[in-house]
């Protein structure tokens, strides 16, 4: 009589105990997959959401004056672009910044309107973050108009128009936006760089800081440590609000996950185990007899180990799917936003699967050693 | 096959000490059928887990084949209560989701090839369960599911079976049966020690022991 037999046997008899167990875990993993897709899809709206806010760091010429830079926007001190490379060489995941992108603004005329000229370099990230770059992605030779340029200069999506003595062509459809961005003309770093004769300059780095601590816990002073020990020409300017609501947005979906993860898997265990010895002891004769037979208590460990890590491999599937399809079910209403960030993820169901044996097994270790350490006689002088 | 000497168990509980078996020596040999009596209470369970190797003595020897019982490990006296002895229980204790093959497969200790099976259909057959070989134990009569106890004991071809009370919950006709083939085992060369209250097995036993709280007082 192979275990395995004797076990299928067994689930098939005790049905409800092993219904309930099943049920048990099934609920289980279907939490913590559902949770995790959330979480992934939270953490891509997150990323999204923040990225609409914009940058929340400003590296400036240290020589700027800050009356100046806030009267008037940005800085007119300008900066070797070499210091963005440098910058960018230090992007890892053990810095507290990242998204760098340089900038060039200057204010401009272009047939008596006044506008603001901005050339924004590539995104630098992190290596291997495959994050995706801020904001637009400018093509060689093309603008992206403020509303108020498109109004004025009589422009729209696929126009050309002349900036200095350089042709480009429109890119964006002009929308109003109630900012600065209404007259200013987004192009290229190096375009930019050309129509102001400024080859090789910028006057601003903008990032994006990643140290998700509010301001009570004083993240400035670290990016300020960590920048100014790689680029001590700059200064660190932090738009604090930006950042805050940033750092809270993602500690709250931290504290969540940290408080409704272990809940689920303690409640989880202790009702695996609970089952578990209600089950060891419907079967205290049957240990007896077995034990009479002259079965090991490797054997009779494995009858309830095995039991839970084959429920538990059941769990799994049935929880993976059914987690994933209440996700992707009912996910889009609670992140109408961004119901792309919605995704179902095959790694994480065969961690499921994988881990949920193991777990379900591990809930019923100390059942199972009760069962193996039962006196048989016990039960067997019972008659 | 087993000698006991001076083998005596106490239970303790709630402070108070209980003899169950007191000072208990006897030889049995191989080959004999022994019948225990004796009142409820006499030690006859006690005495019969502690020979089959289930009941370790508070003190005393208990020999089987001249190996101390209780100085095996517990896999090896469980390896040889697989291959040695067979048990048969009052209260059958079968396993209530096994059919009837199963539960007489469960007594095997290694691989079921095809002797094994081709073994506990024959027992199965021997033991008039043939046609029900894939029914459960709730399923059939208290005779039945003795007599399947019964060929659960013999699958391994054991030295010694060691009975309690087998007949205890069967009417006379079934109970000589149970009977009958337990003495079939024993005219094969096989030992019994049968824990009865009943006379079922006179005309087999060849020797009667009688307990009383816990002492050997009739041999």
């Amino acid at each position: 009589m192979s275990l395995w037999s004797h076990i299928f046997g067994e689930i098939g008899f005790r049905k409800l105990n092993a219904l309930f167990s099943l049920l048990g875990l099934t609920l289980a993993v279907t939490i913590v997959v559902a949770s995790r897709l959330l979480a992934e899809a939270d953490e891509r709206e997150t990323r999204r959401v923040t990225r609409d806010m914009g940058f929340n760091l400003r590296l400036i010429s240290a020589e700027t004056d800050l009356g100046q830079f806030y009267r008037d926007g940005f800085s007119r001190n300008a900066m070797n672009a070499a210091m963005l490379d440098r910058l960018a060489t230090h992007l890892t995941n053990n810095v507290s910044f990242n998204h760098l992108v340089g900038s060039l603004r200057r204010e401009y005329t272009i047939n008596g309107q006044d506008i603001l000229l901005v050339g924004l370099s590539e995104t630098y990230v992190a290596p291997g973050q495959g994050k995706k770059p801020m904001g637009v992605v400018i093509k060689k030779g093309t603008v992206h108009i403020g509303s108020e340029v498109a109004r004025k200069q009589k422009k729209k999506r696929d126009d050309t128009m002349h900036v200095g003595e350089r042709q480009f062509t429109v890119a964006n459809d002009p929308i109003e936006t109630g900012t600065p961005d209404d007259i200013t003309i987004f192009a290229r770093l190096e375009d930019v760089q050309s129509v102001l004769r400024l080859e090789g300059k910028i006057n601003e780095i903008e990032a994006i800081d990643c140290l998700c601590l509010t301001a009570d816990q004083d993240p400035l002073a670290i990016l300020r440590k960590e920048i100014g020990d790689i680029l001590p020409e700059v200064q660190v300017v932090q738009m604090r609000t930006l950042a805050d609501a940033r750092a809270k947005q993602r500690q709250t979906r931290e504290k969540v996950n940290q408080f409704v993860l272990p809940s689920v898997l303690v409640a989880s265990a202790v009702w695996m185990a609970l089952l578990a010895v209600l089950n060891v002891r419907d079967r205290r004769q049957e240990i007896g007899i077995l034990r009479a037979l002259g079965k090991g208590g490797g054997r009779i460990a494995g009858l309830f180990l095995g039991k839970a890590a084959l429920l538990g491999l059941m769990a799994s599937v049935f929880g993976a799917a059914f987690g994933t399809w209440a996700v992707l079910e009912f996910g889009p209403s609670l992140f109408p936003v961004t119901k792309k960030a919605i995704q179902a993820n095959p790694t994480l169901a065969w961690q499921m699967v994988v881990a949920t044996p193991v777990f379900a097994a591990f809930a019923s270790f100390i059942p199972a050693m009760l069962a193996v350490s039962h006196d048989p006689a016990e039960t067997l002088r019972e008659d | 096959m087993i000698r006991c000497d001076e083998v005596t168990k106490i239970f303790r509980k709630n402070g108070s000490e209980i003899t169950s078996l007191d000072r208990f020596t006897a030889d049995i040999g191989a080959g004999e059928f022994v019948a225990v009596r004796g009142p409820s209470g006499s030690g006859k369970t006690t005495l019969l887990l502690t020979l089959g190797g289930m009941q370790r003595p508070s003190a005393g020897l208990v020999q089987f084949s001249g190996r101390d019982l209780y100085r095996l490990s517990p896999a090896d006296r469980a390896g040889l209560r697989s291959a040695e002895i067979g048990f048969v229980f009052q209260m059958f204790h079968l396993v209530p989701y096994l059919d009837l093959m199963g539960n007489v497969l469960l007594a095997s200790p290694g691989k079921l090839g095809p002797a094994v099976r081709q073994r506990a259909g024959e027992l199965l057959d021997k033991l008039g369960l043939a046609e029900r070989v894939s029914h459960r134990p709730g399923e059939l009569s208290a005779g039945e599911r003795q007599r399947l106890a019964v060929a659960r004991a013999l699958l391994n071809r054991p030295k010694l079976i060691l009975a309690d009370e087998p007949t205890g919950n069967l009417d006379p006709e079934n109970a000589a049966e149970v009977i009958r083939h337990l003495a079939e085992f024993h005219q094969a060369g096989g030992t019994v020690v049968l824990v009865t209250h009943g006379t079922a097995a006179d005309t087999y036993a060849d020797r009667f022991l009688r307990l009383k709280q816990g002492r050997l007082v009739a041999d």
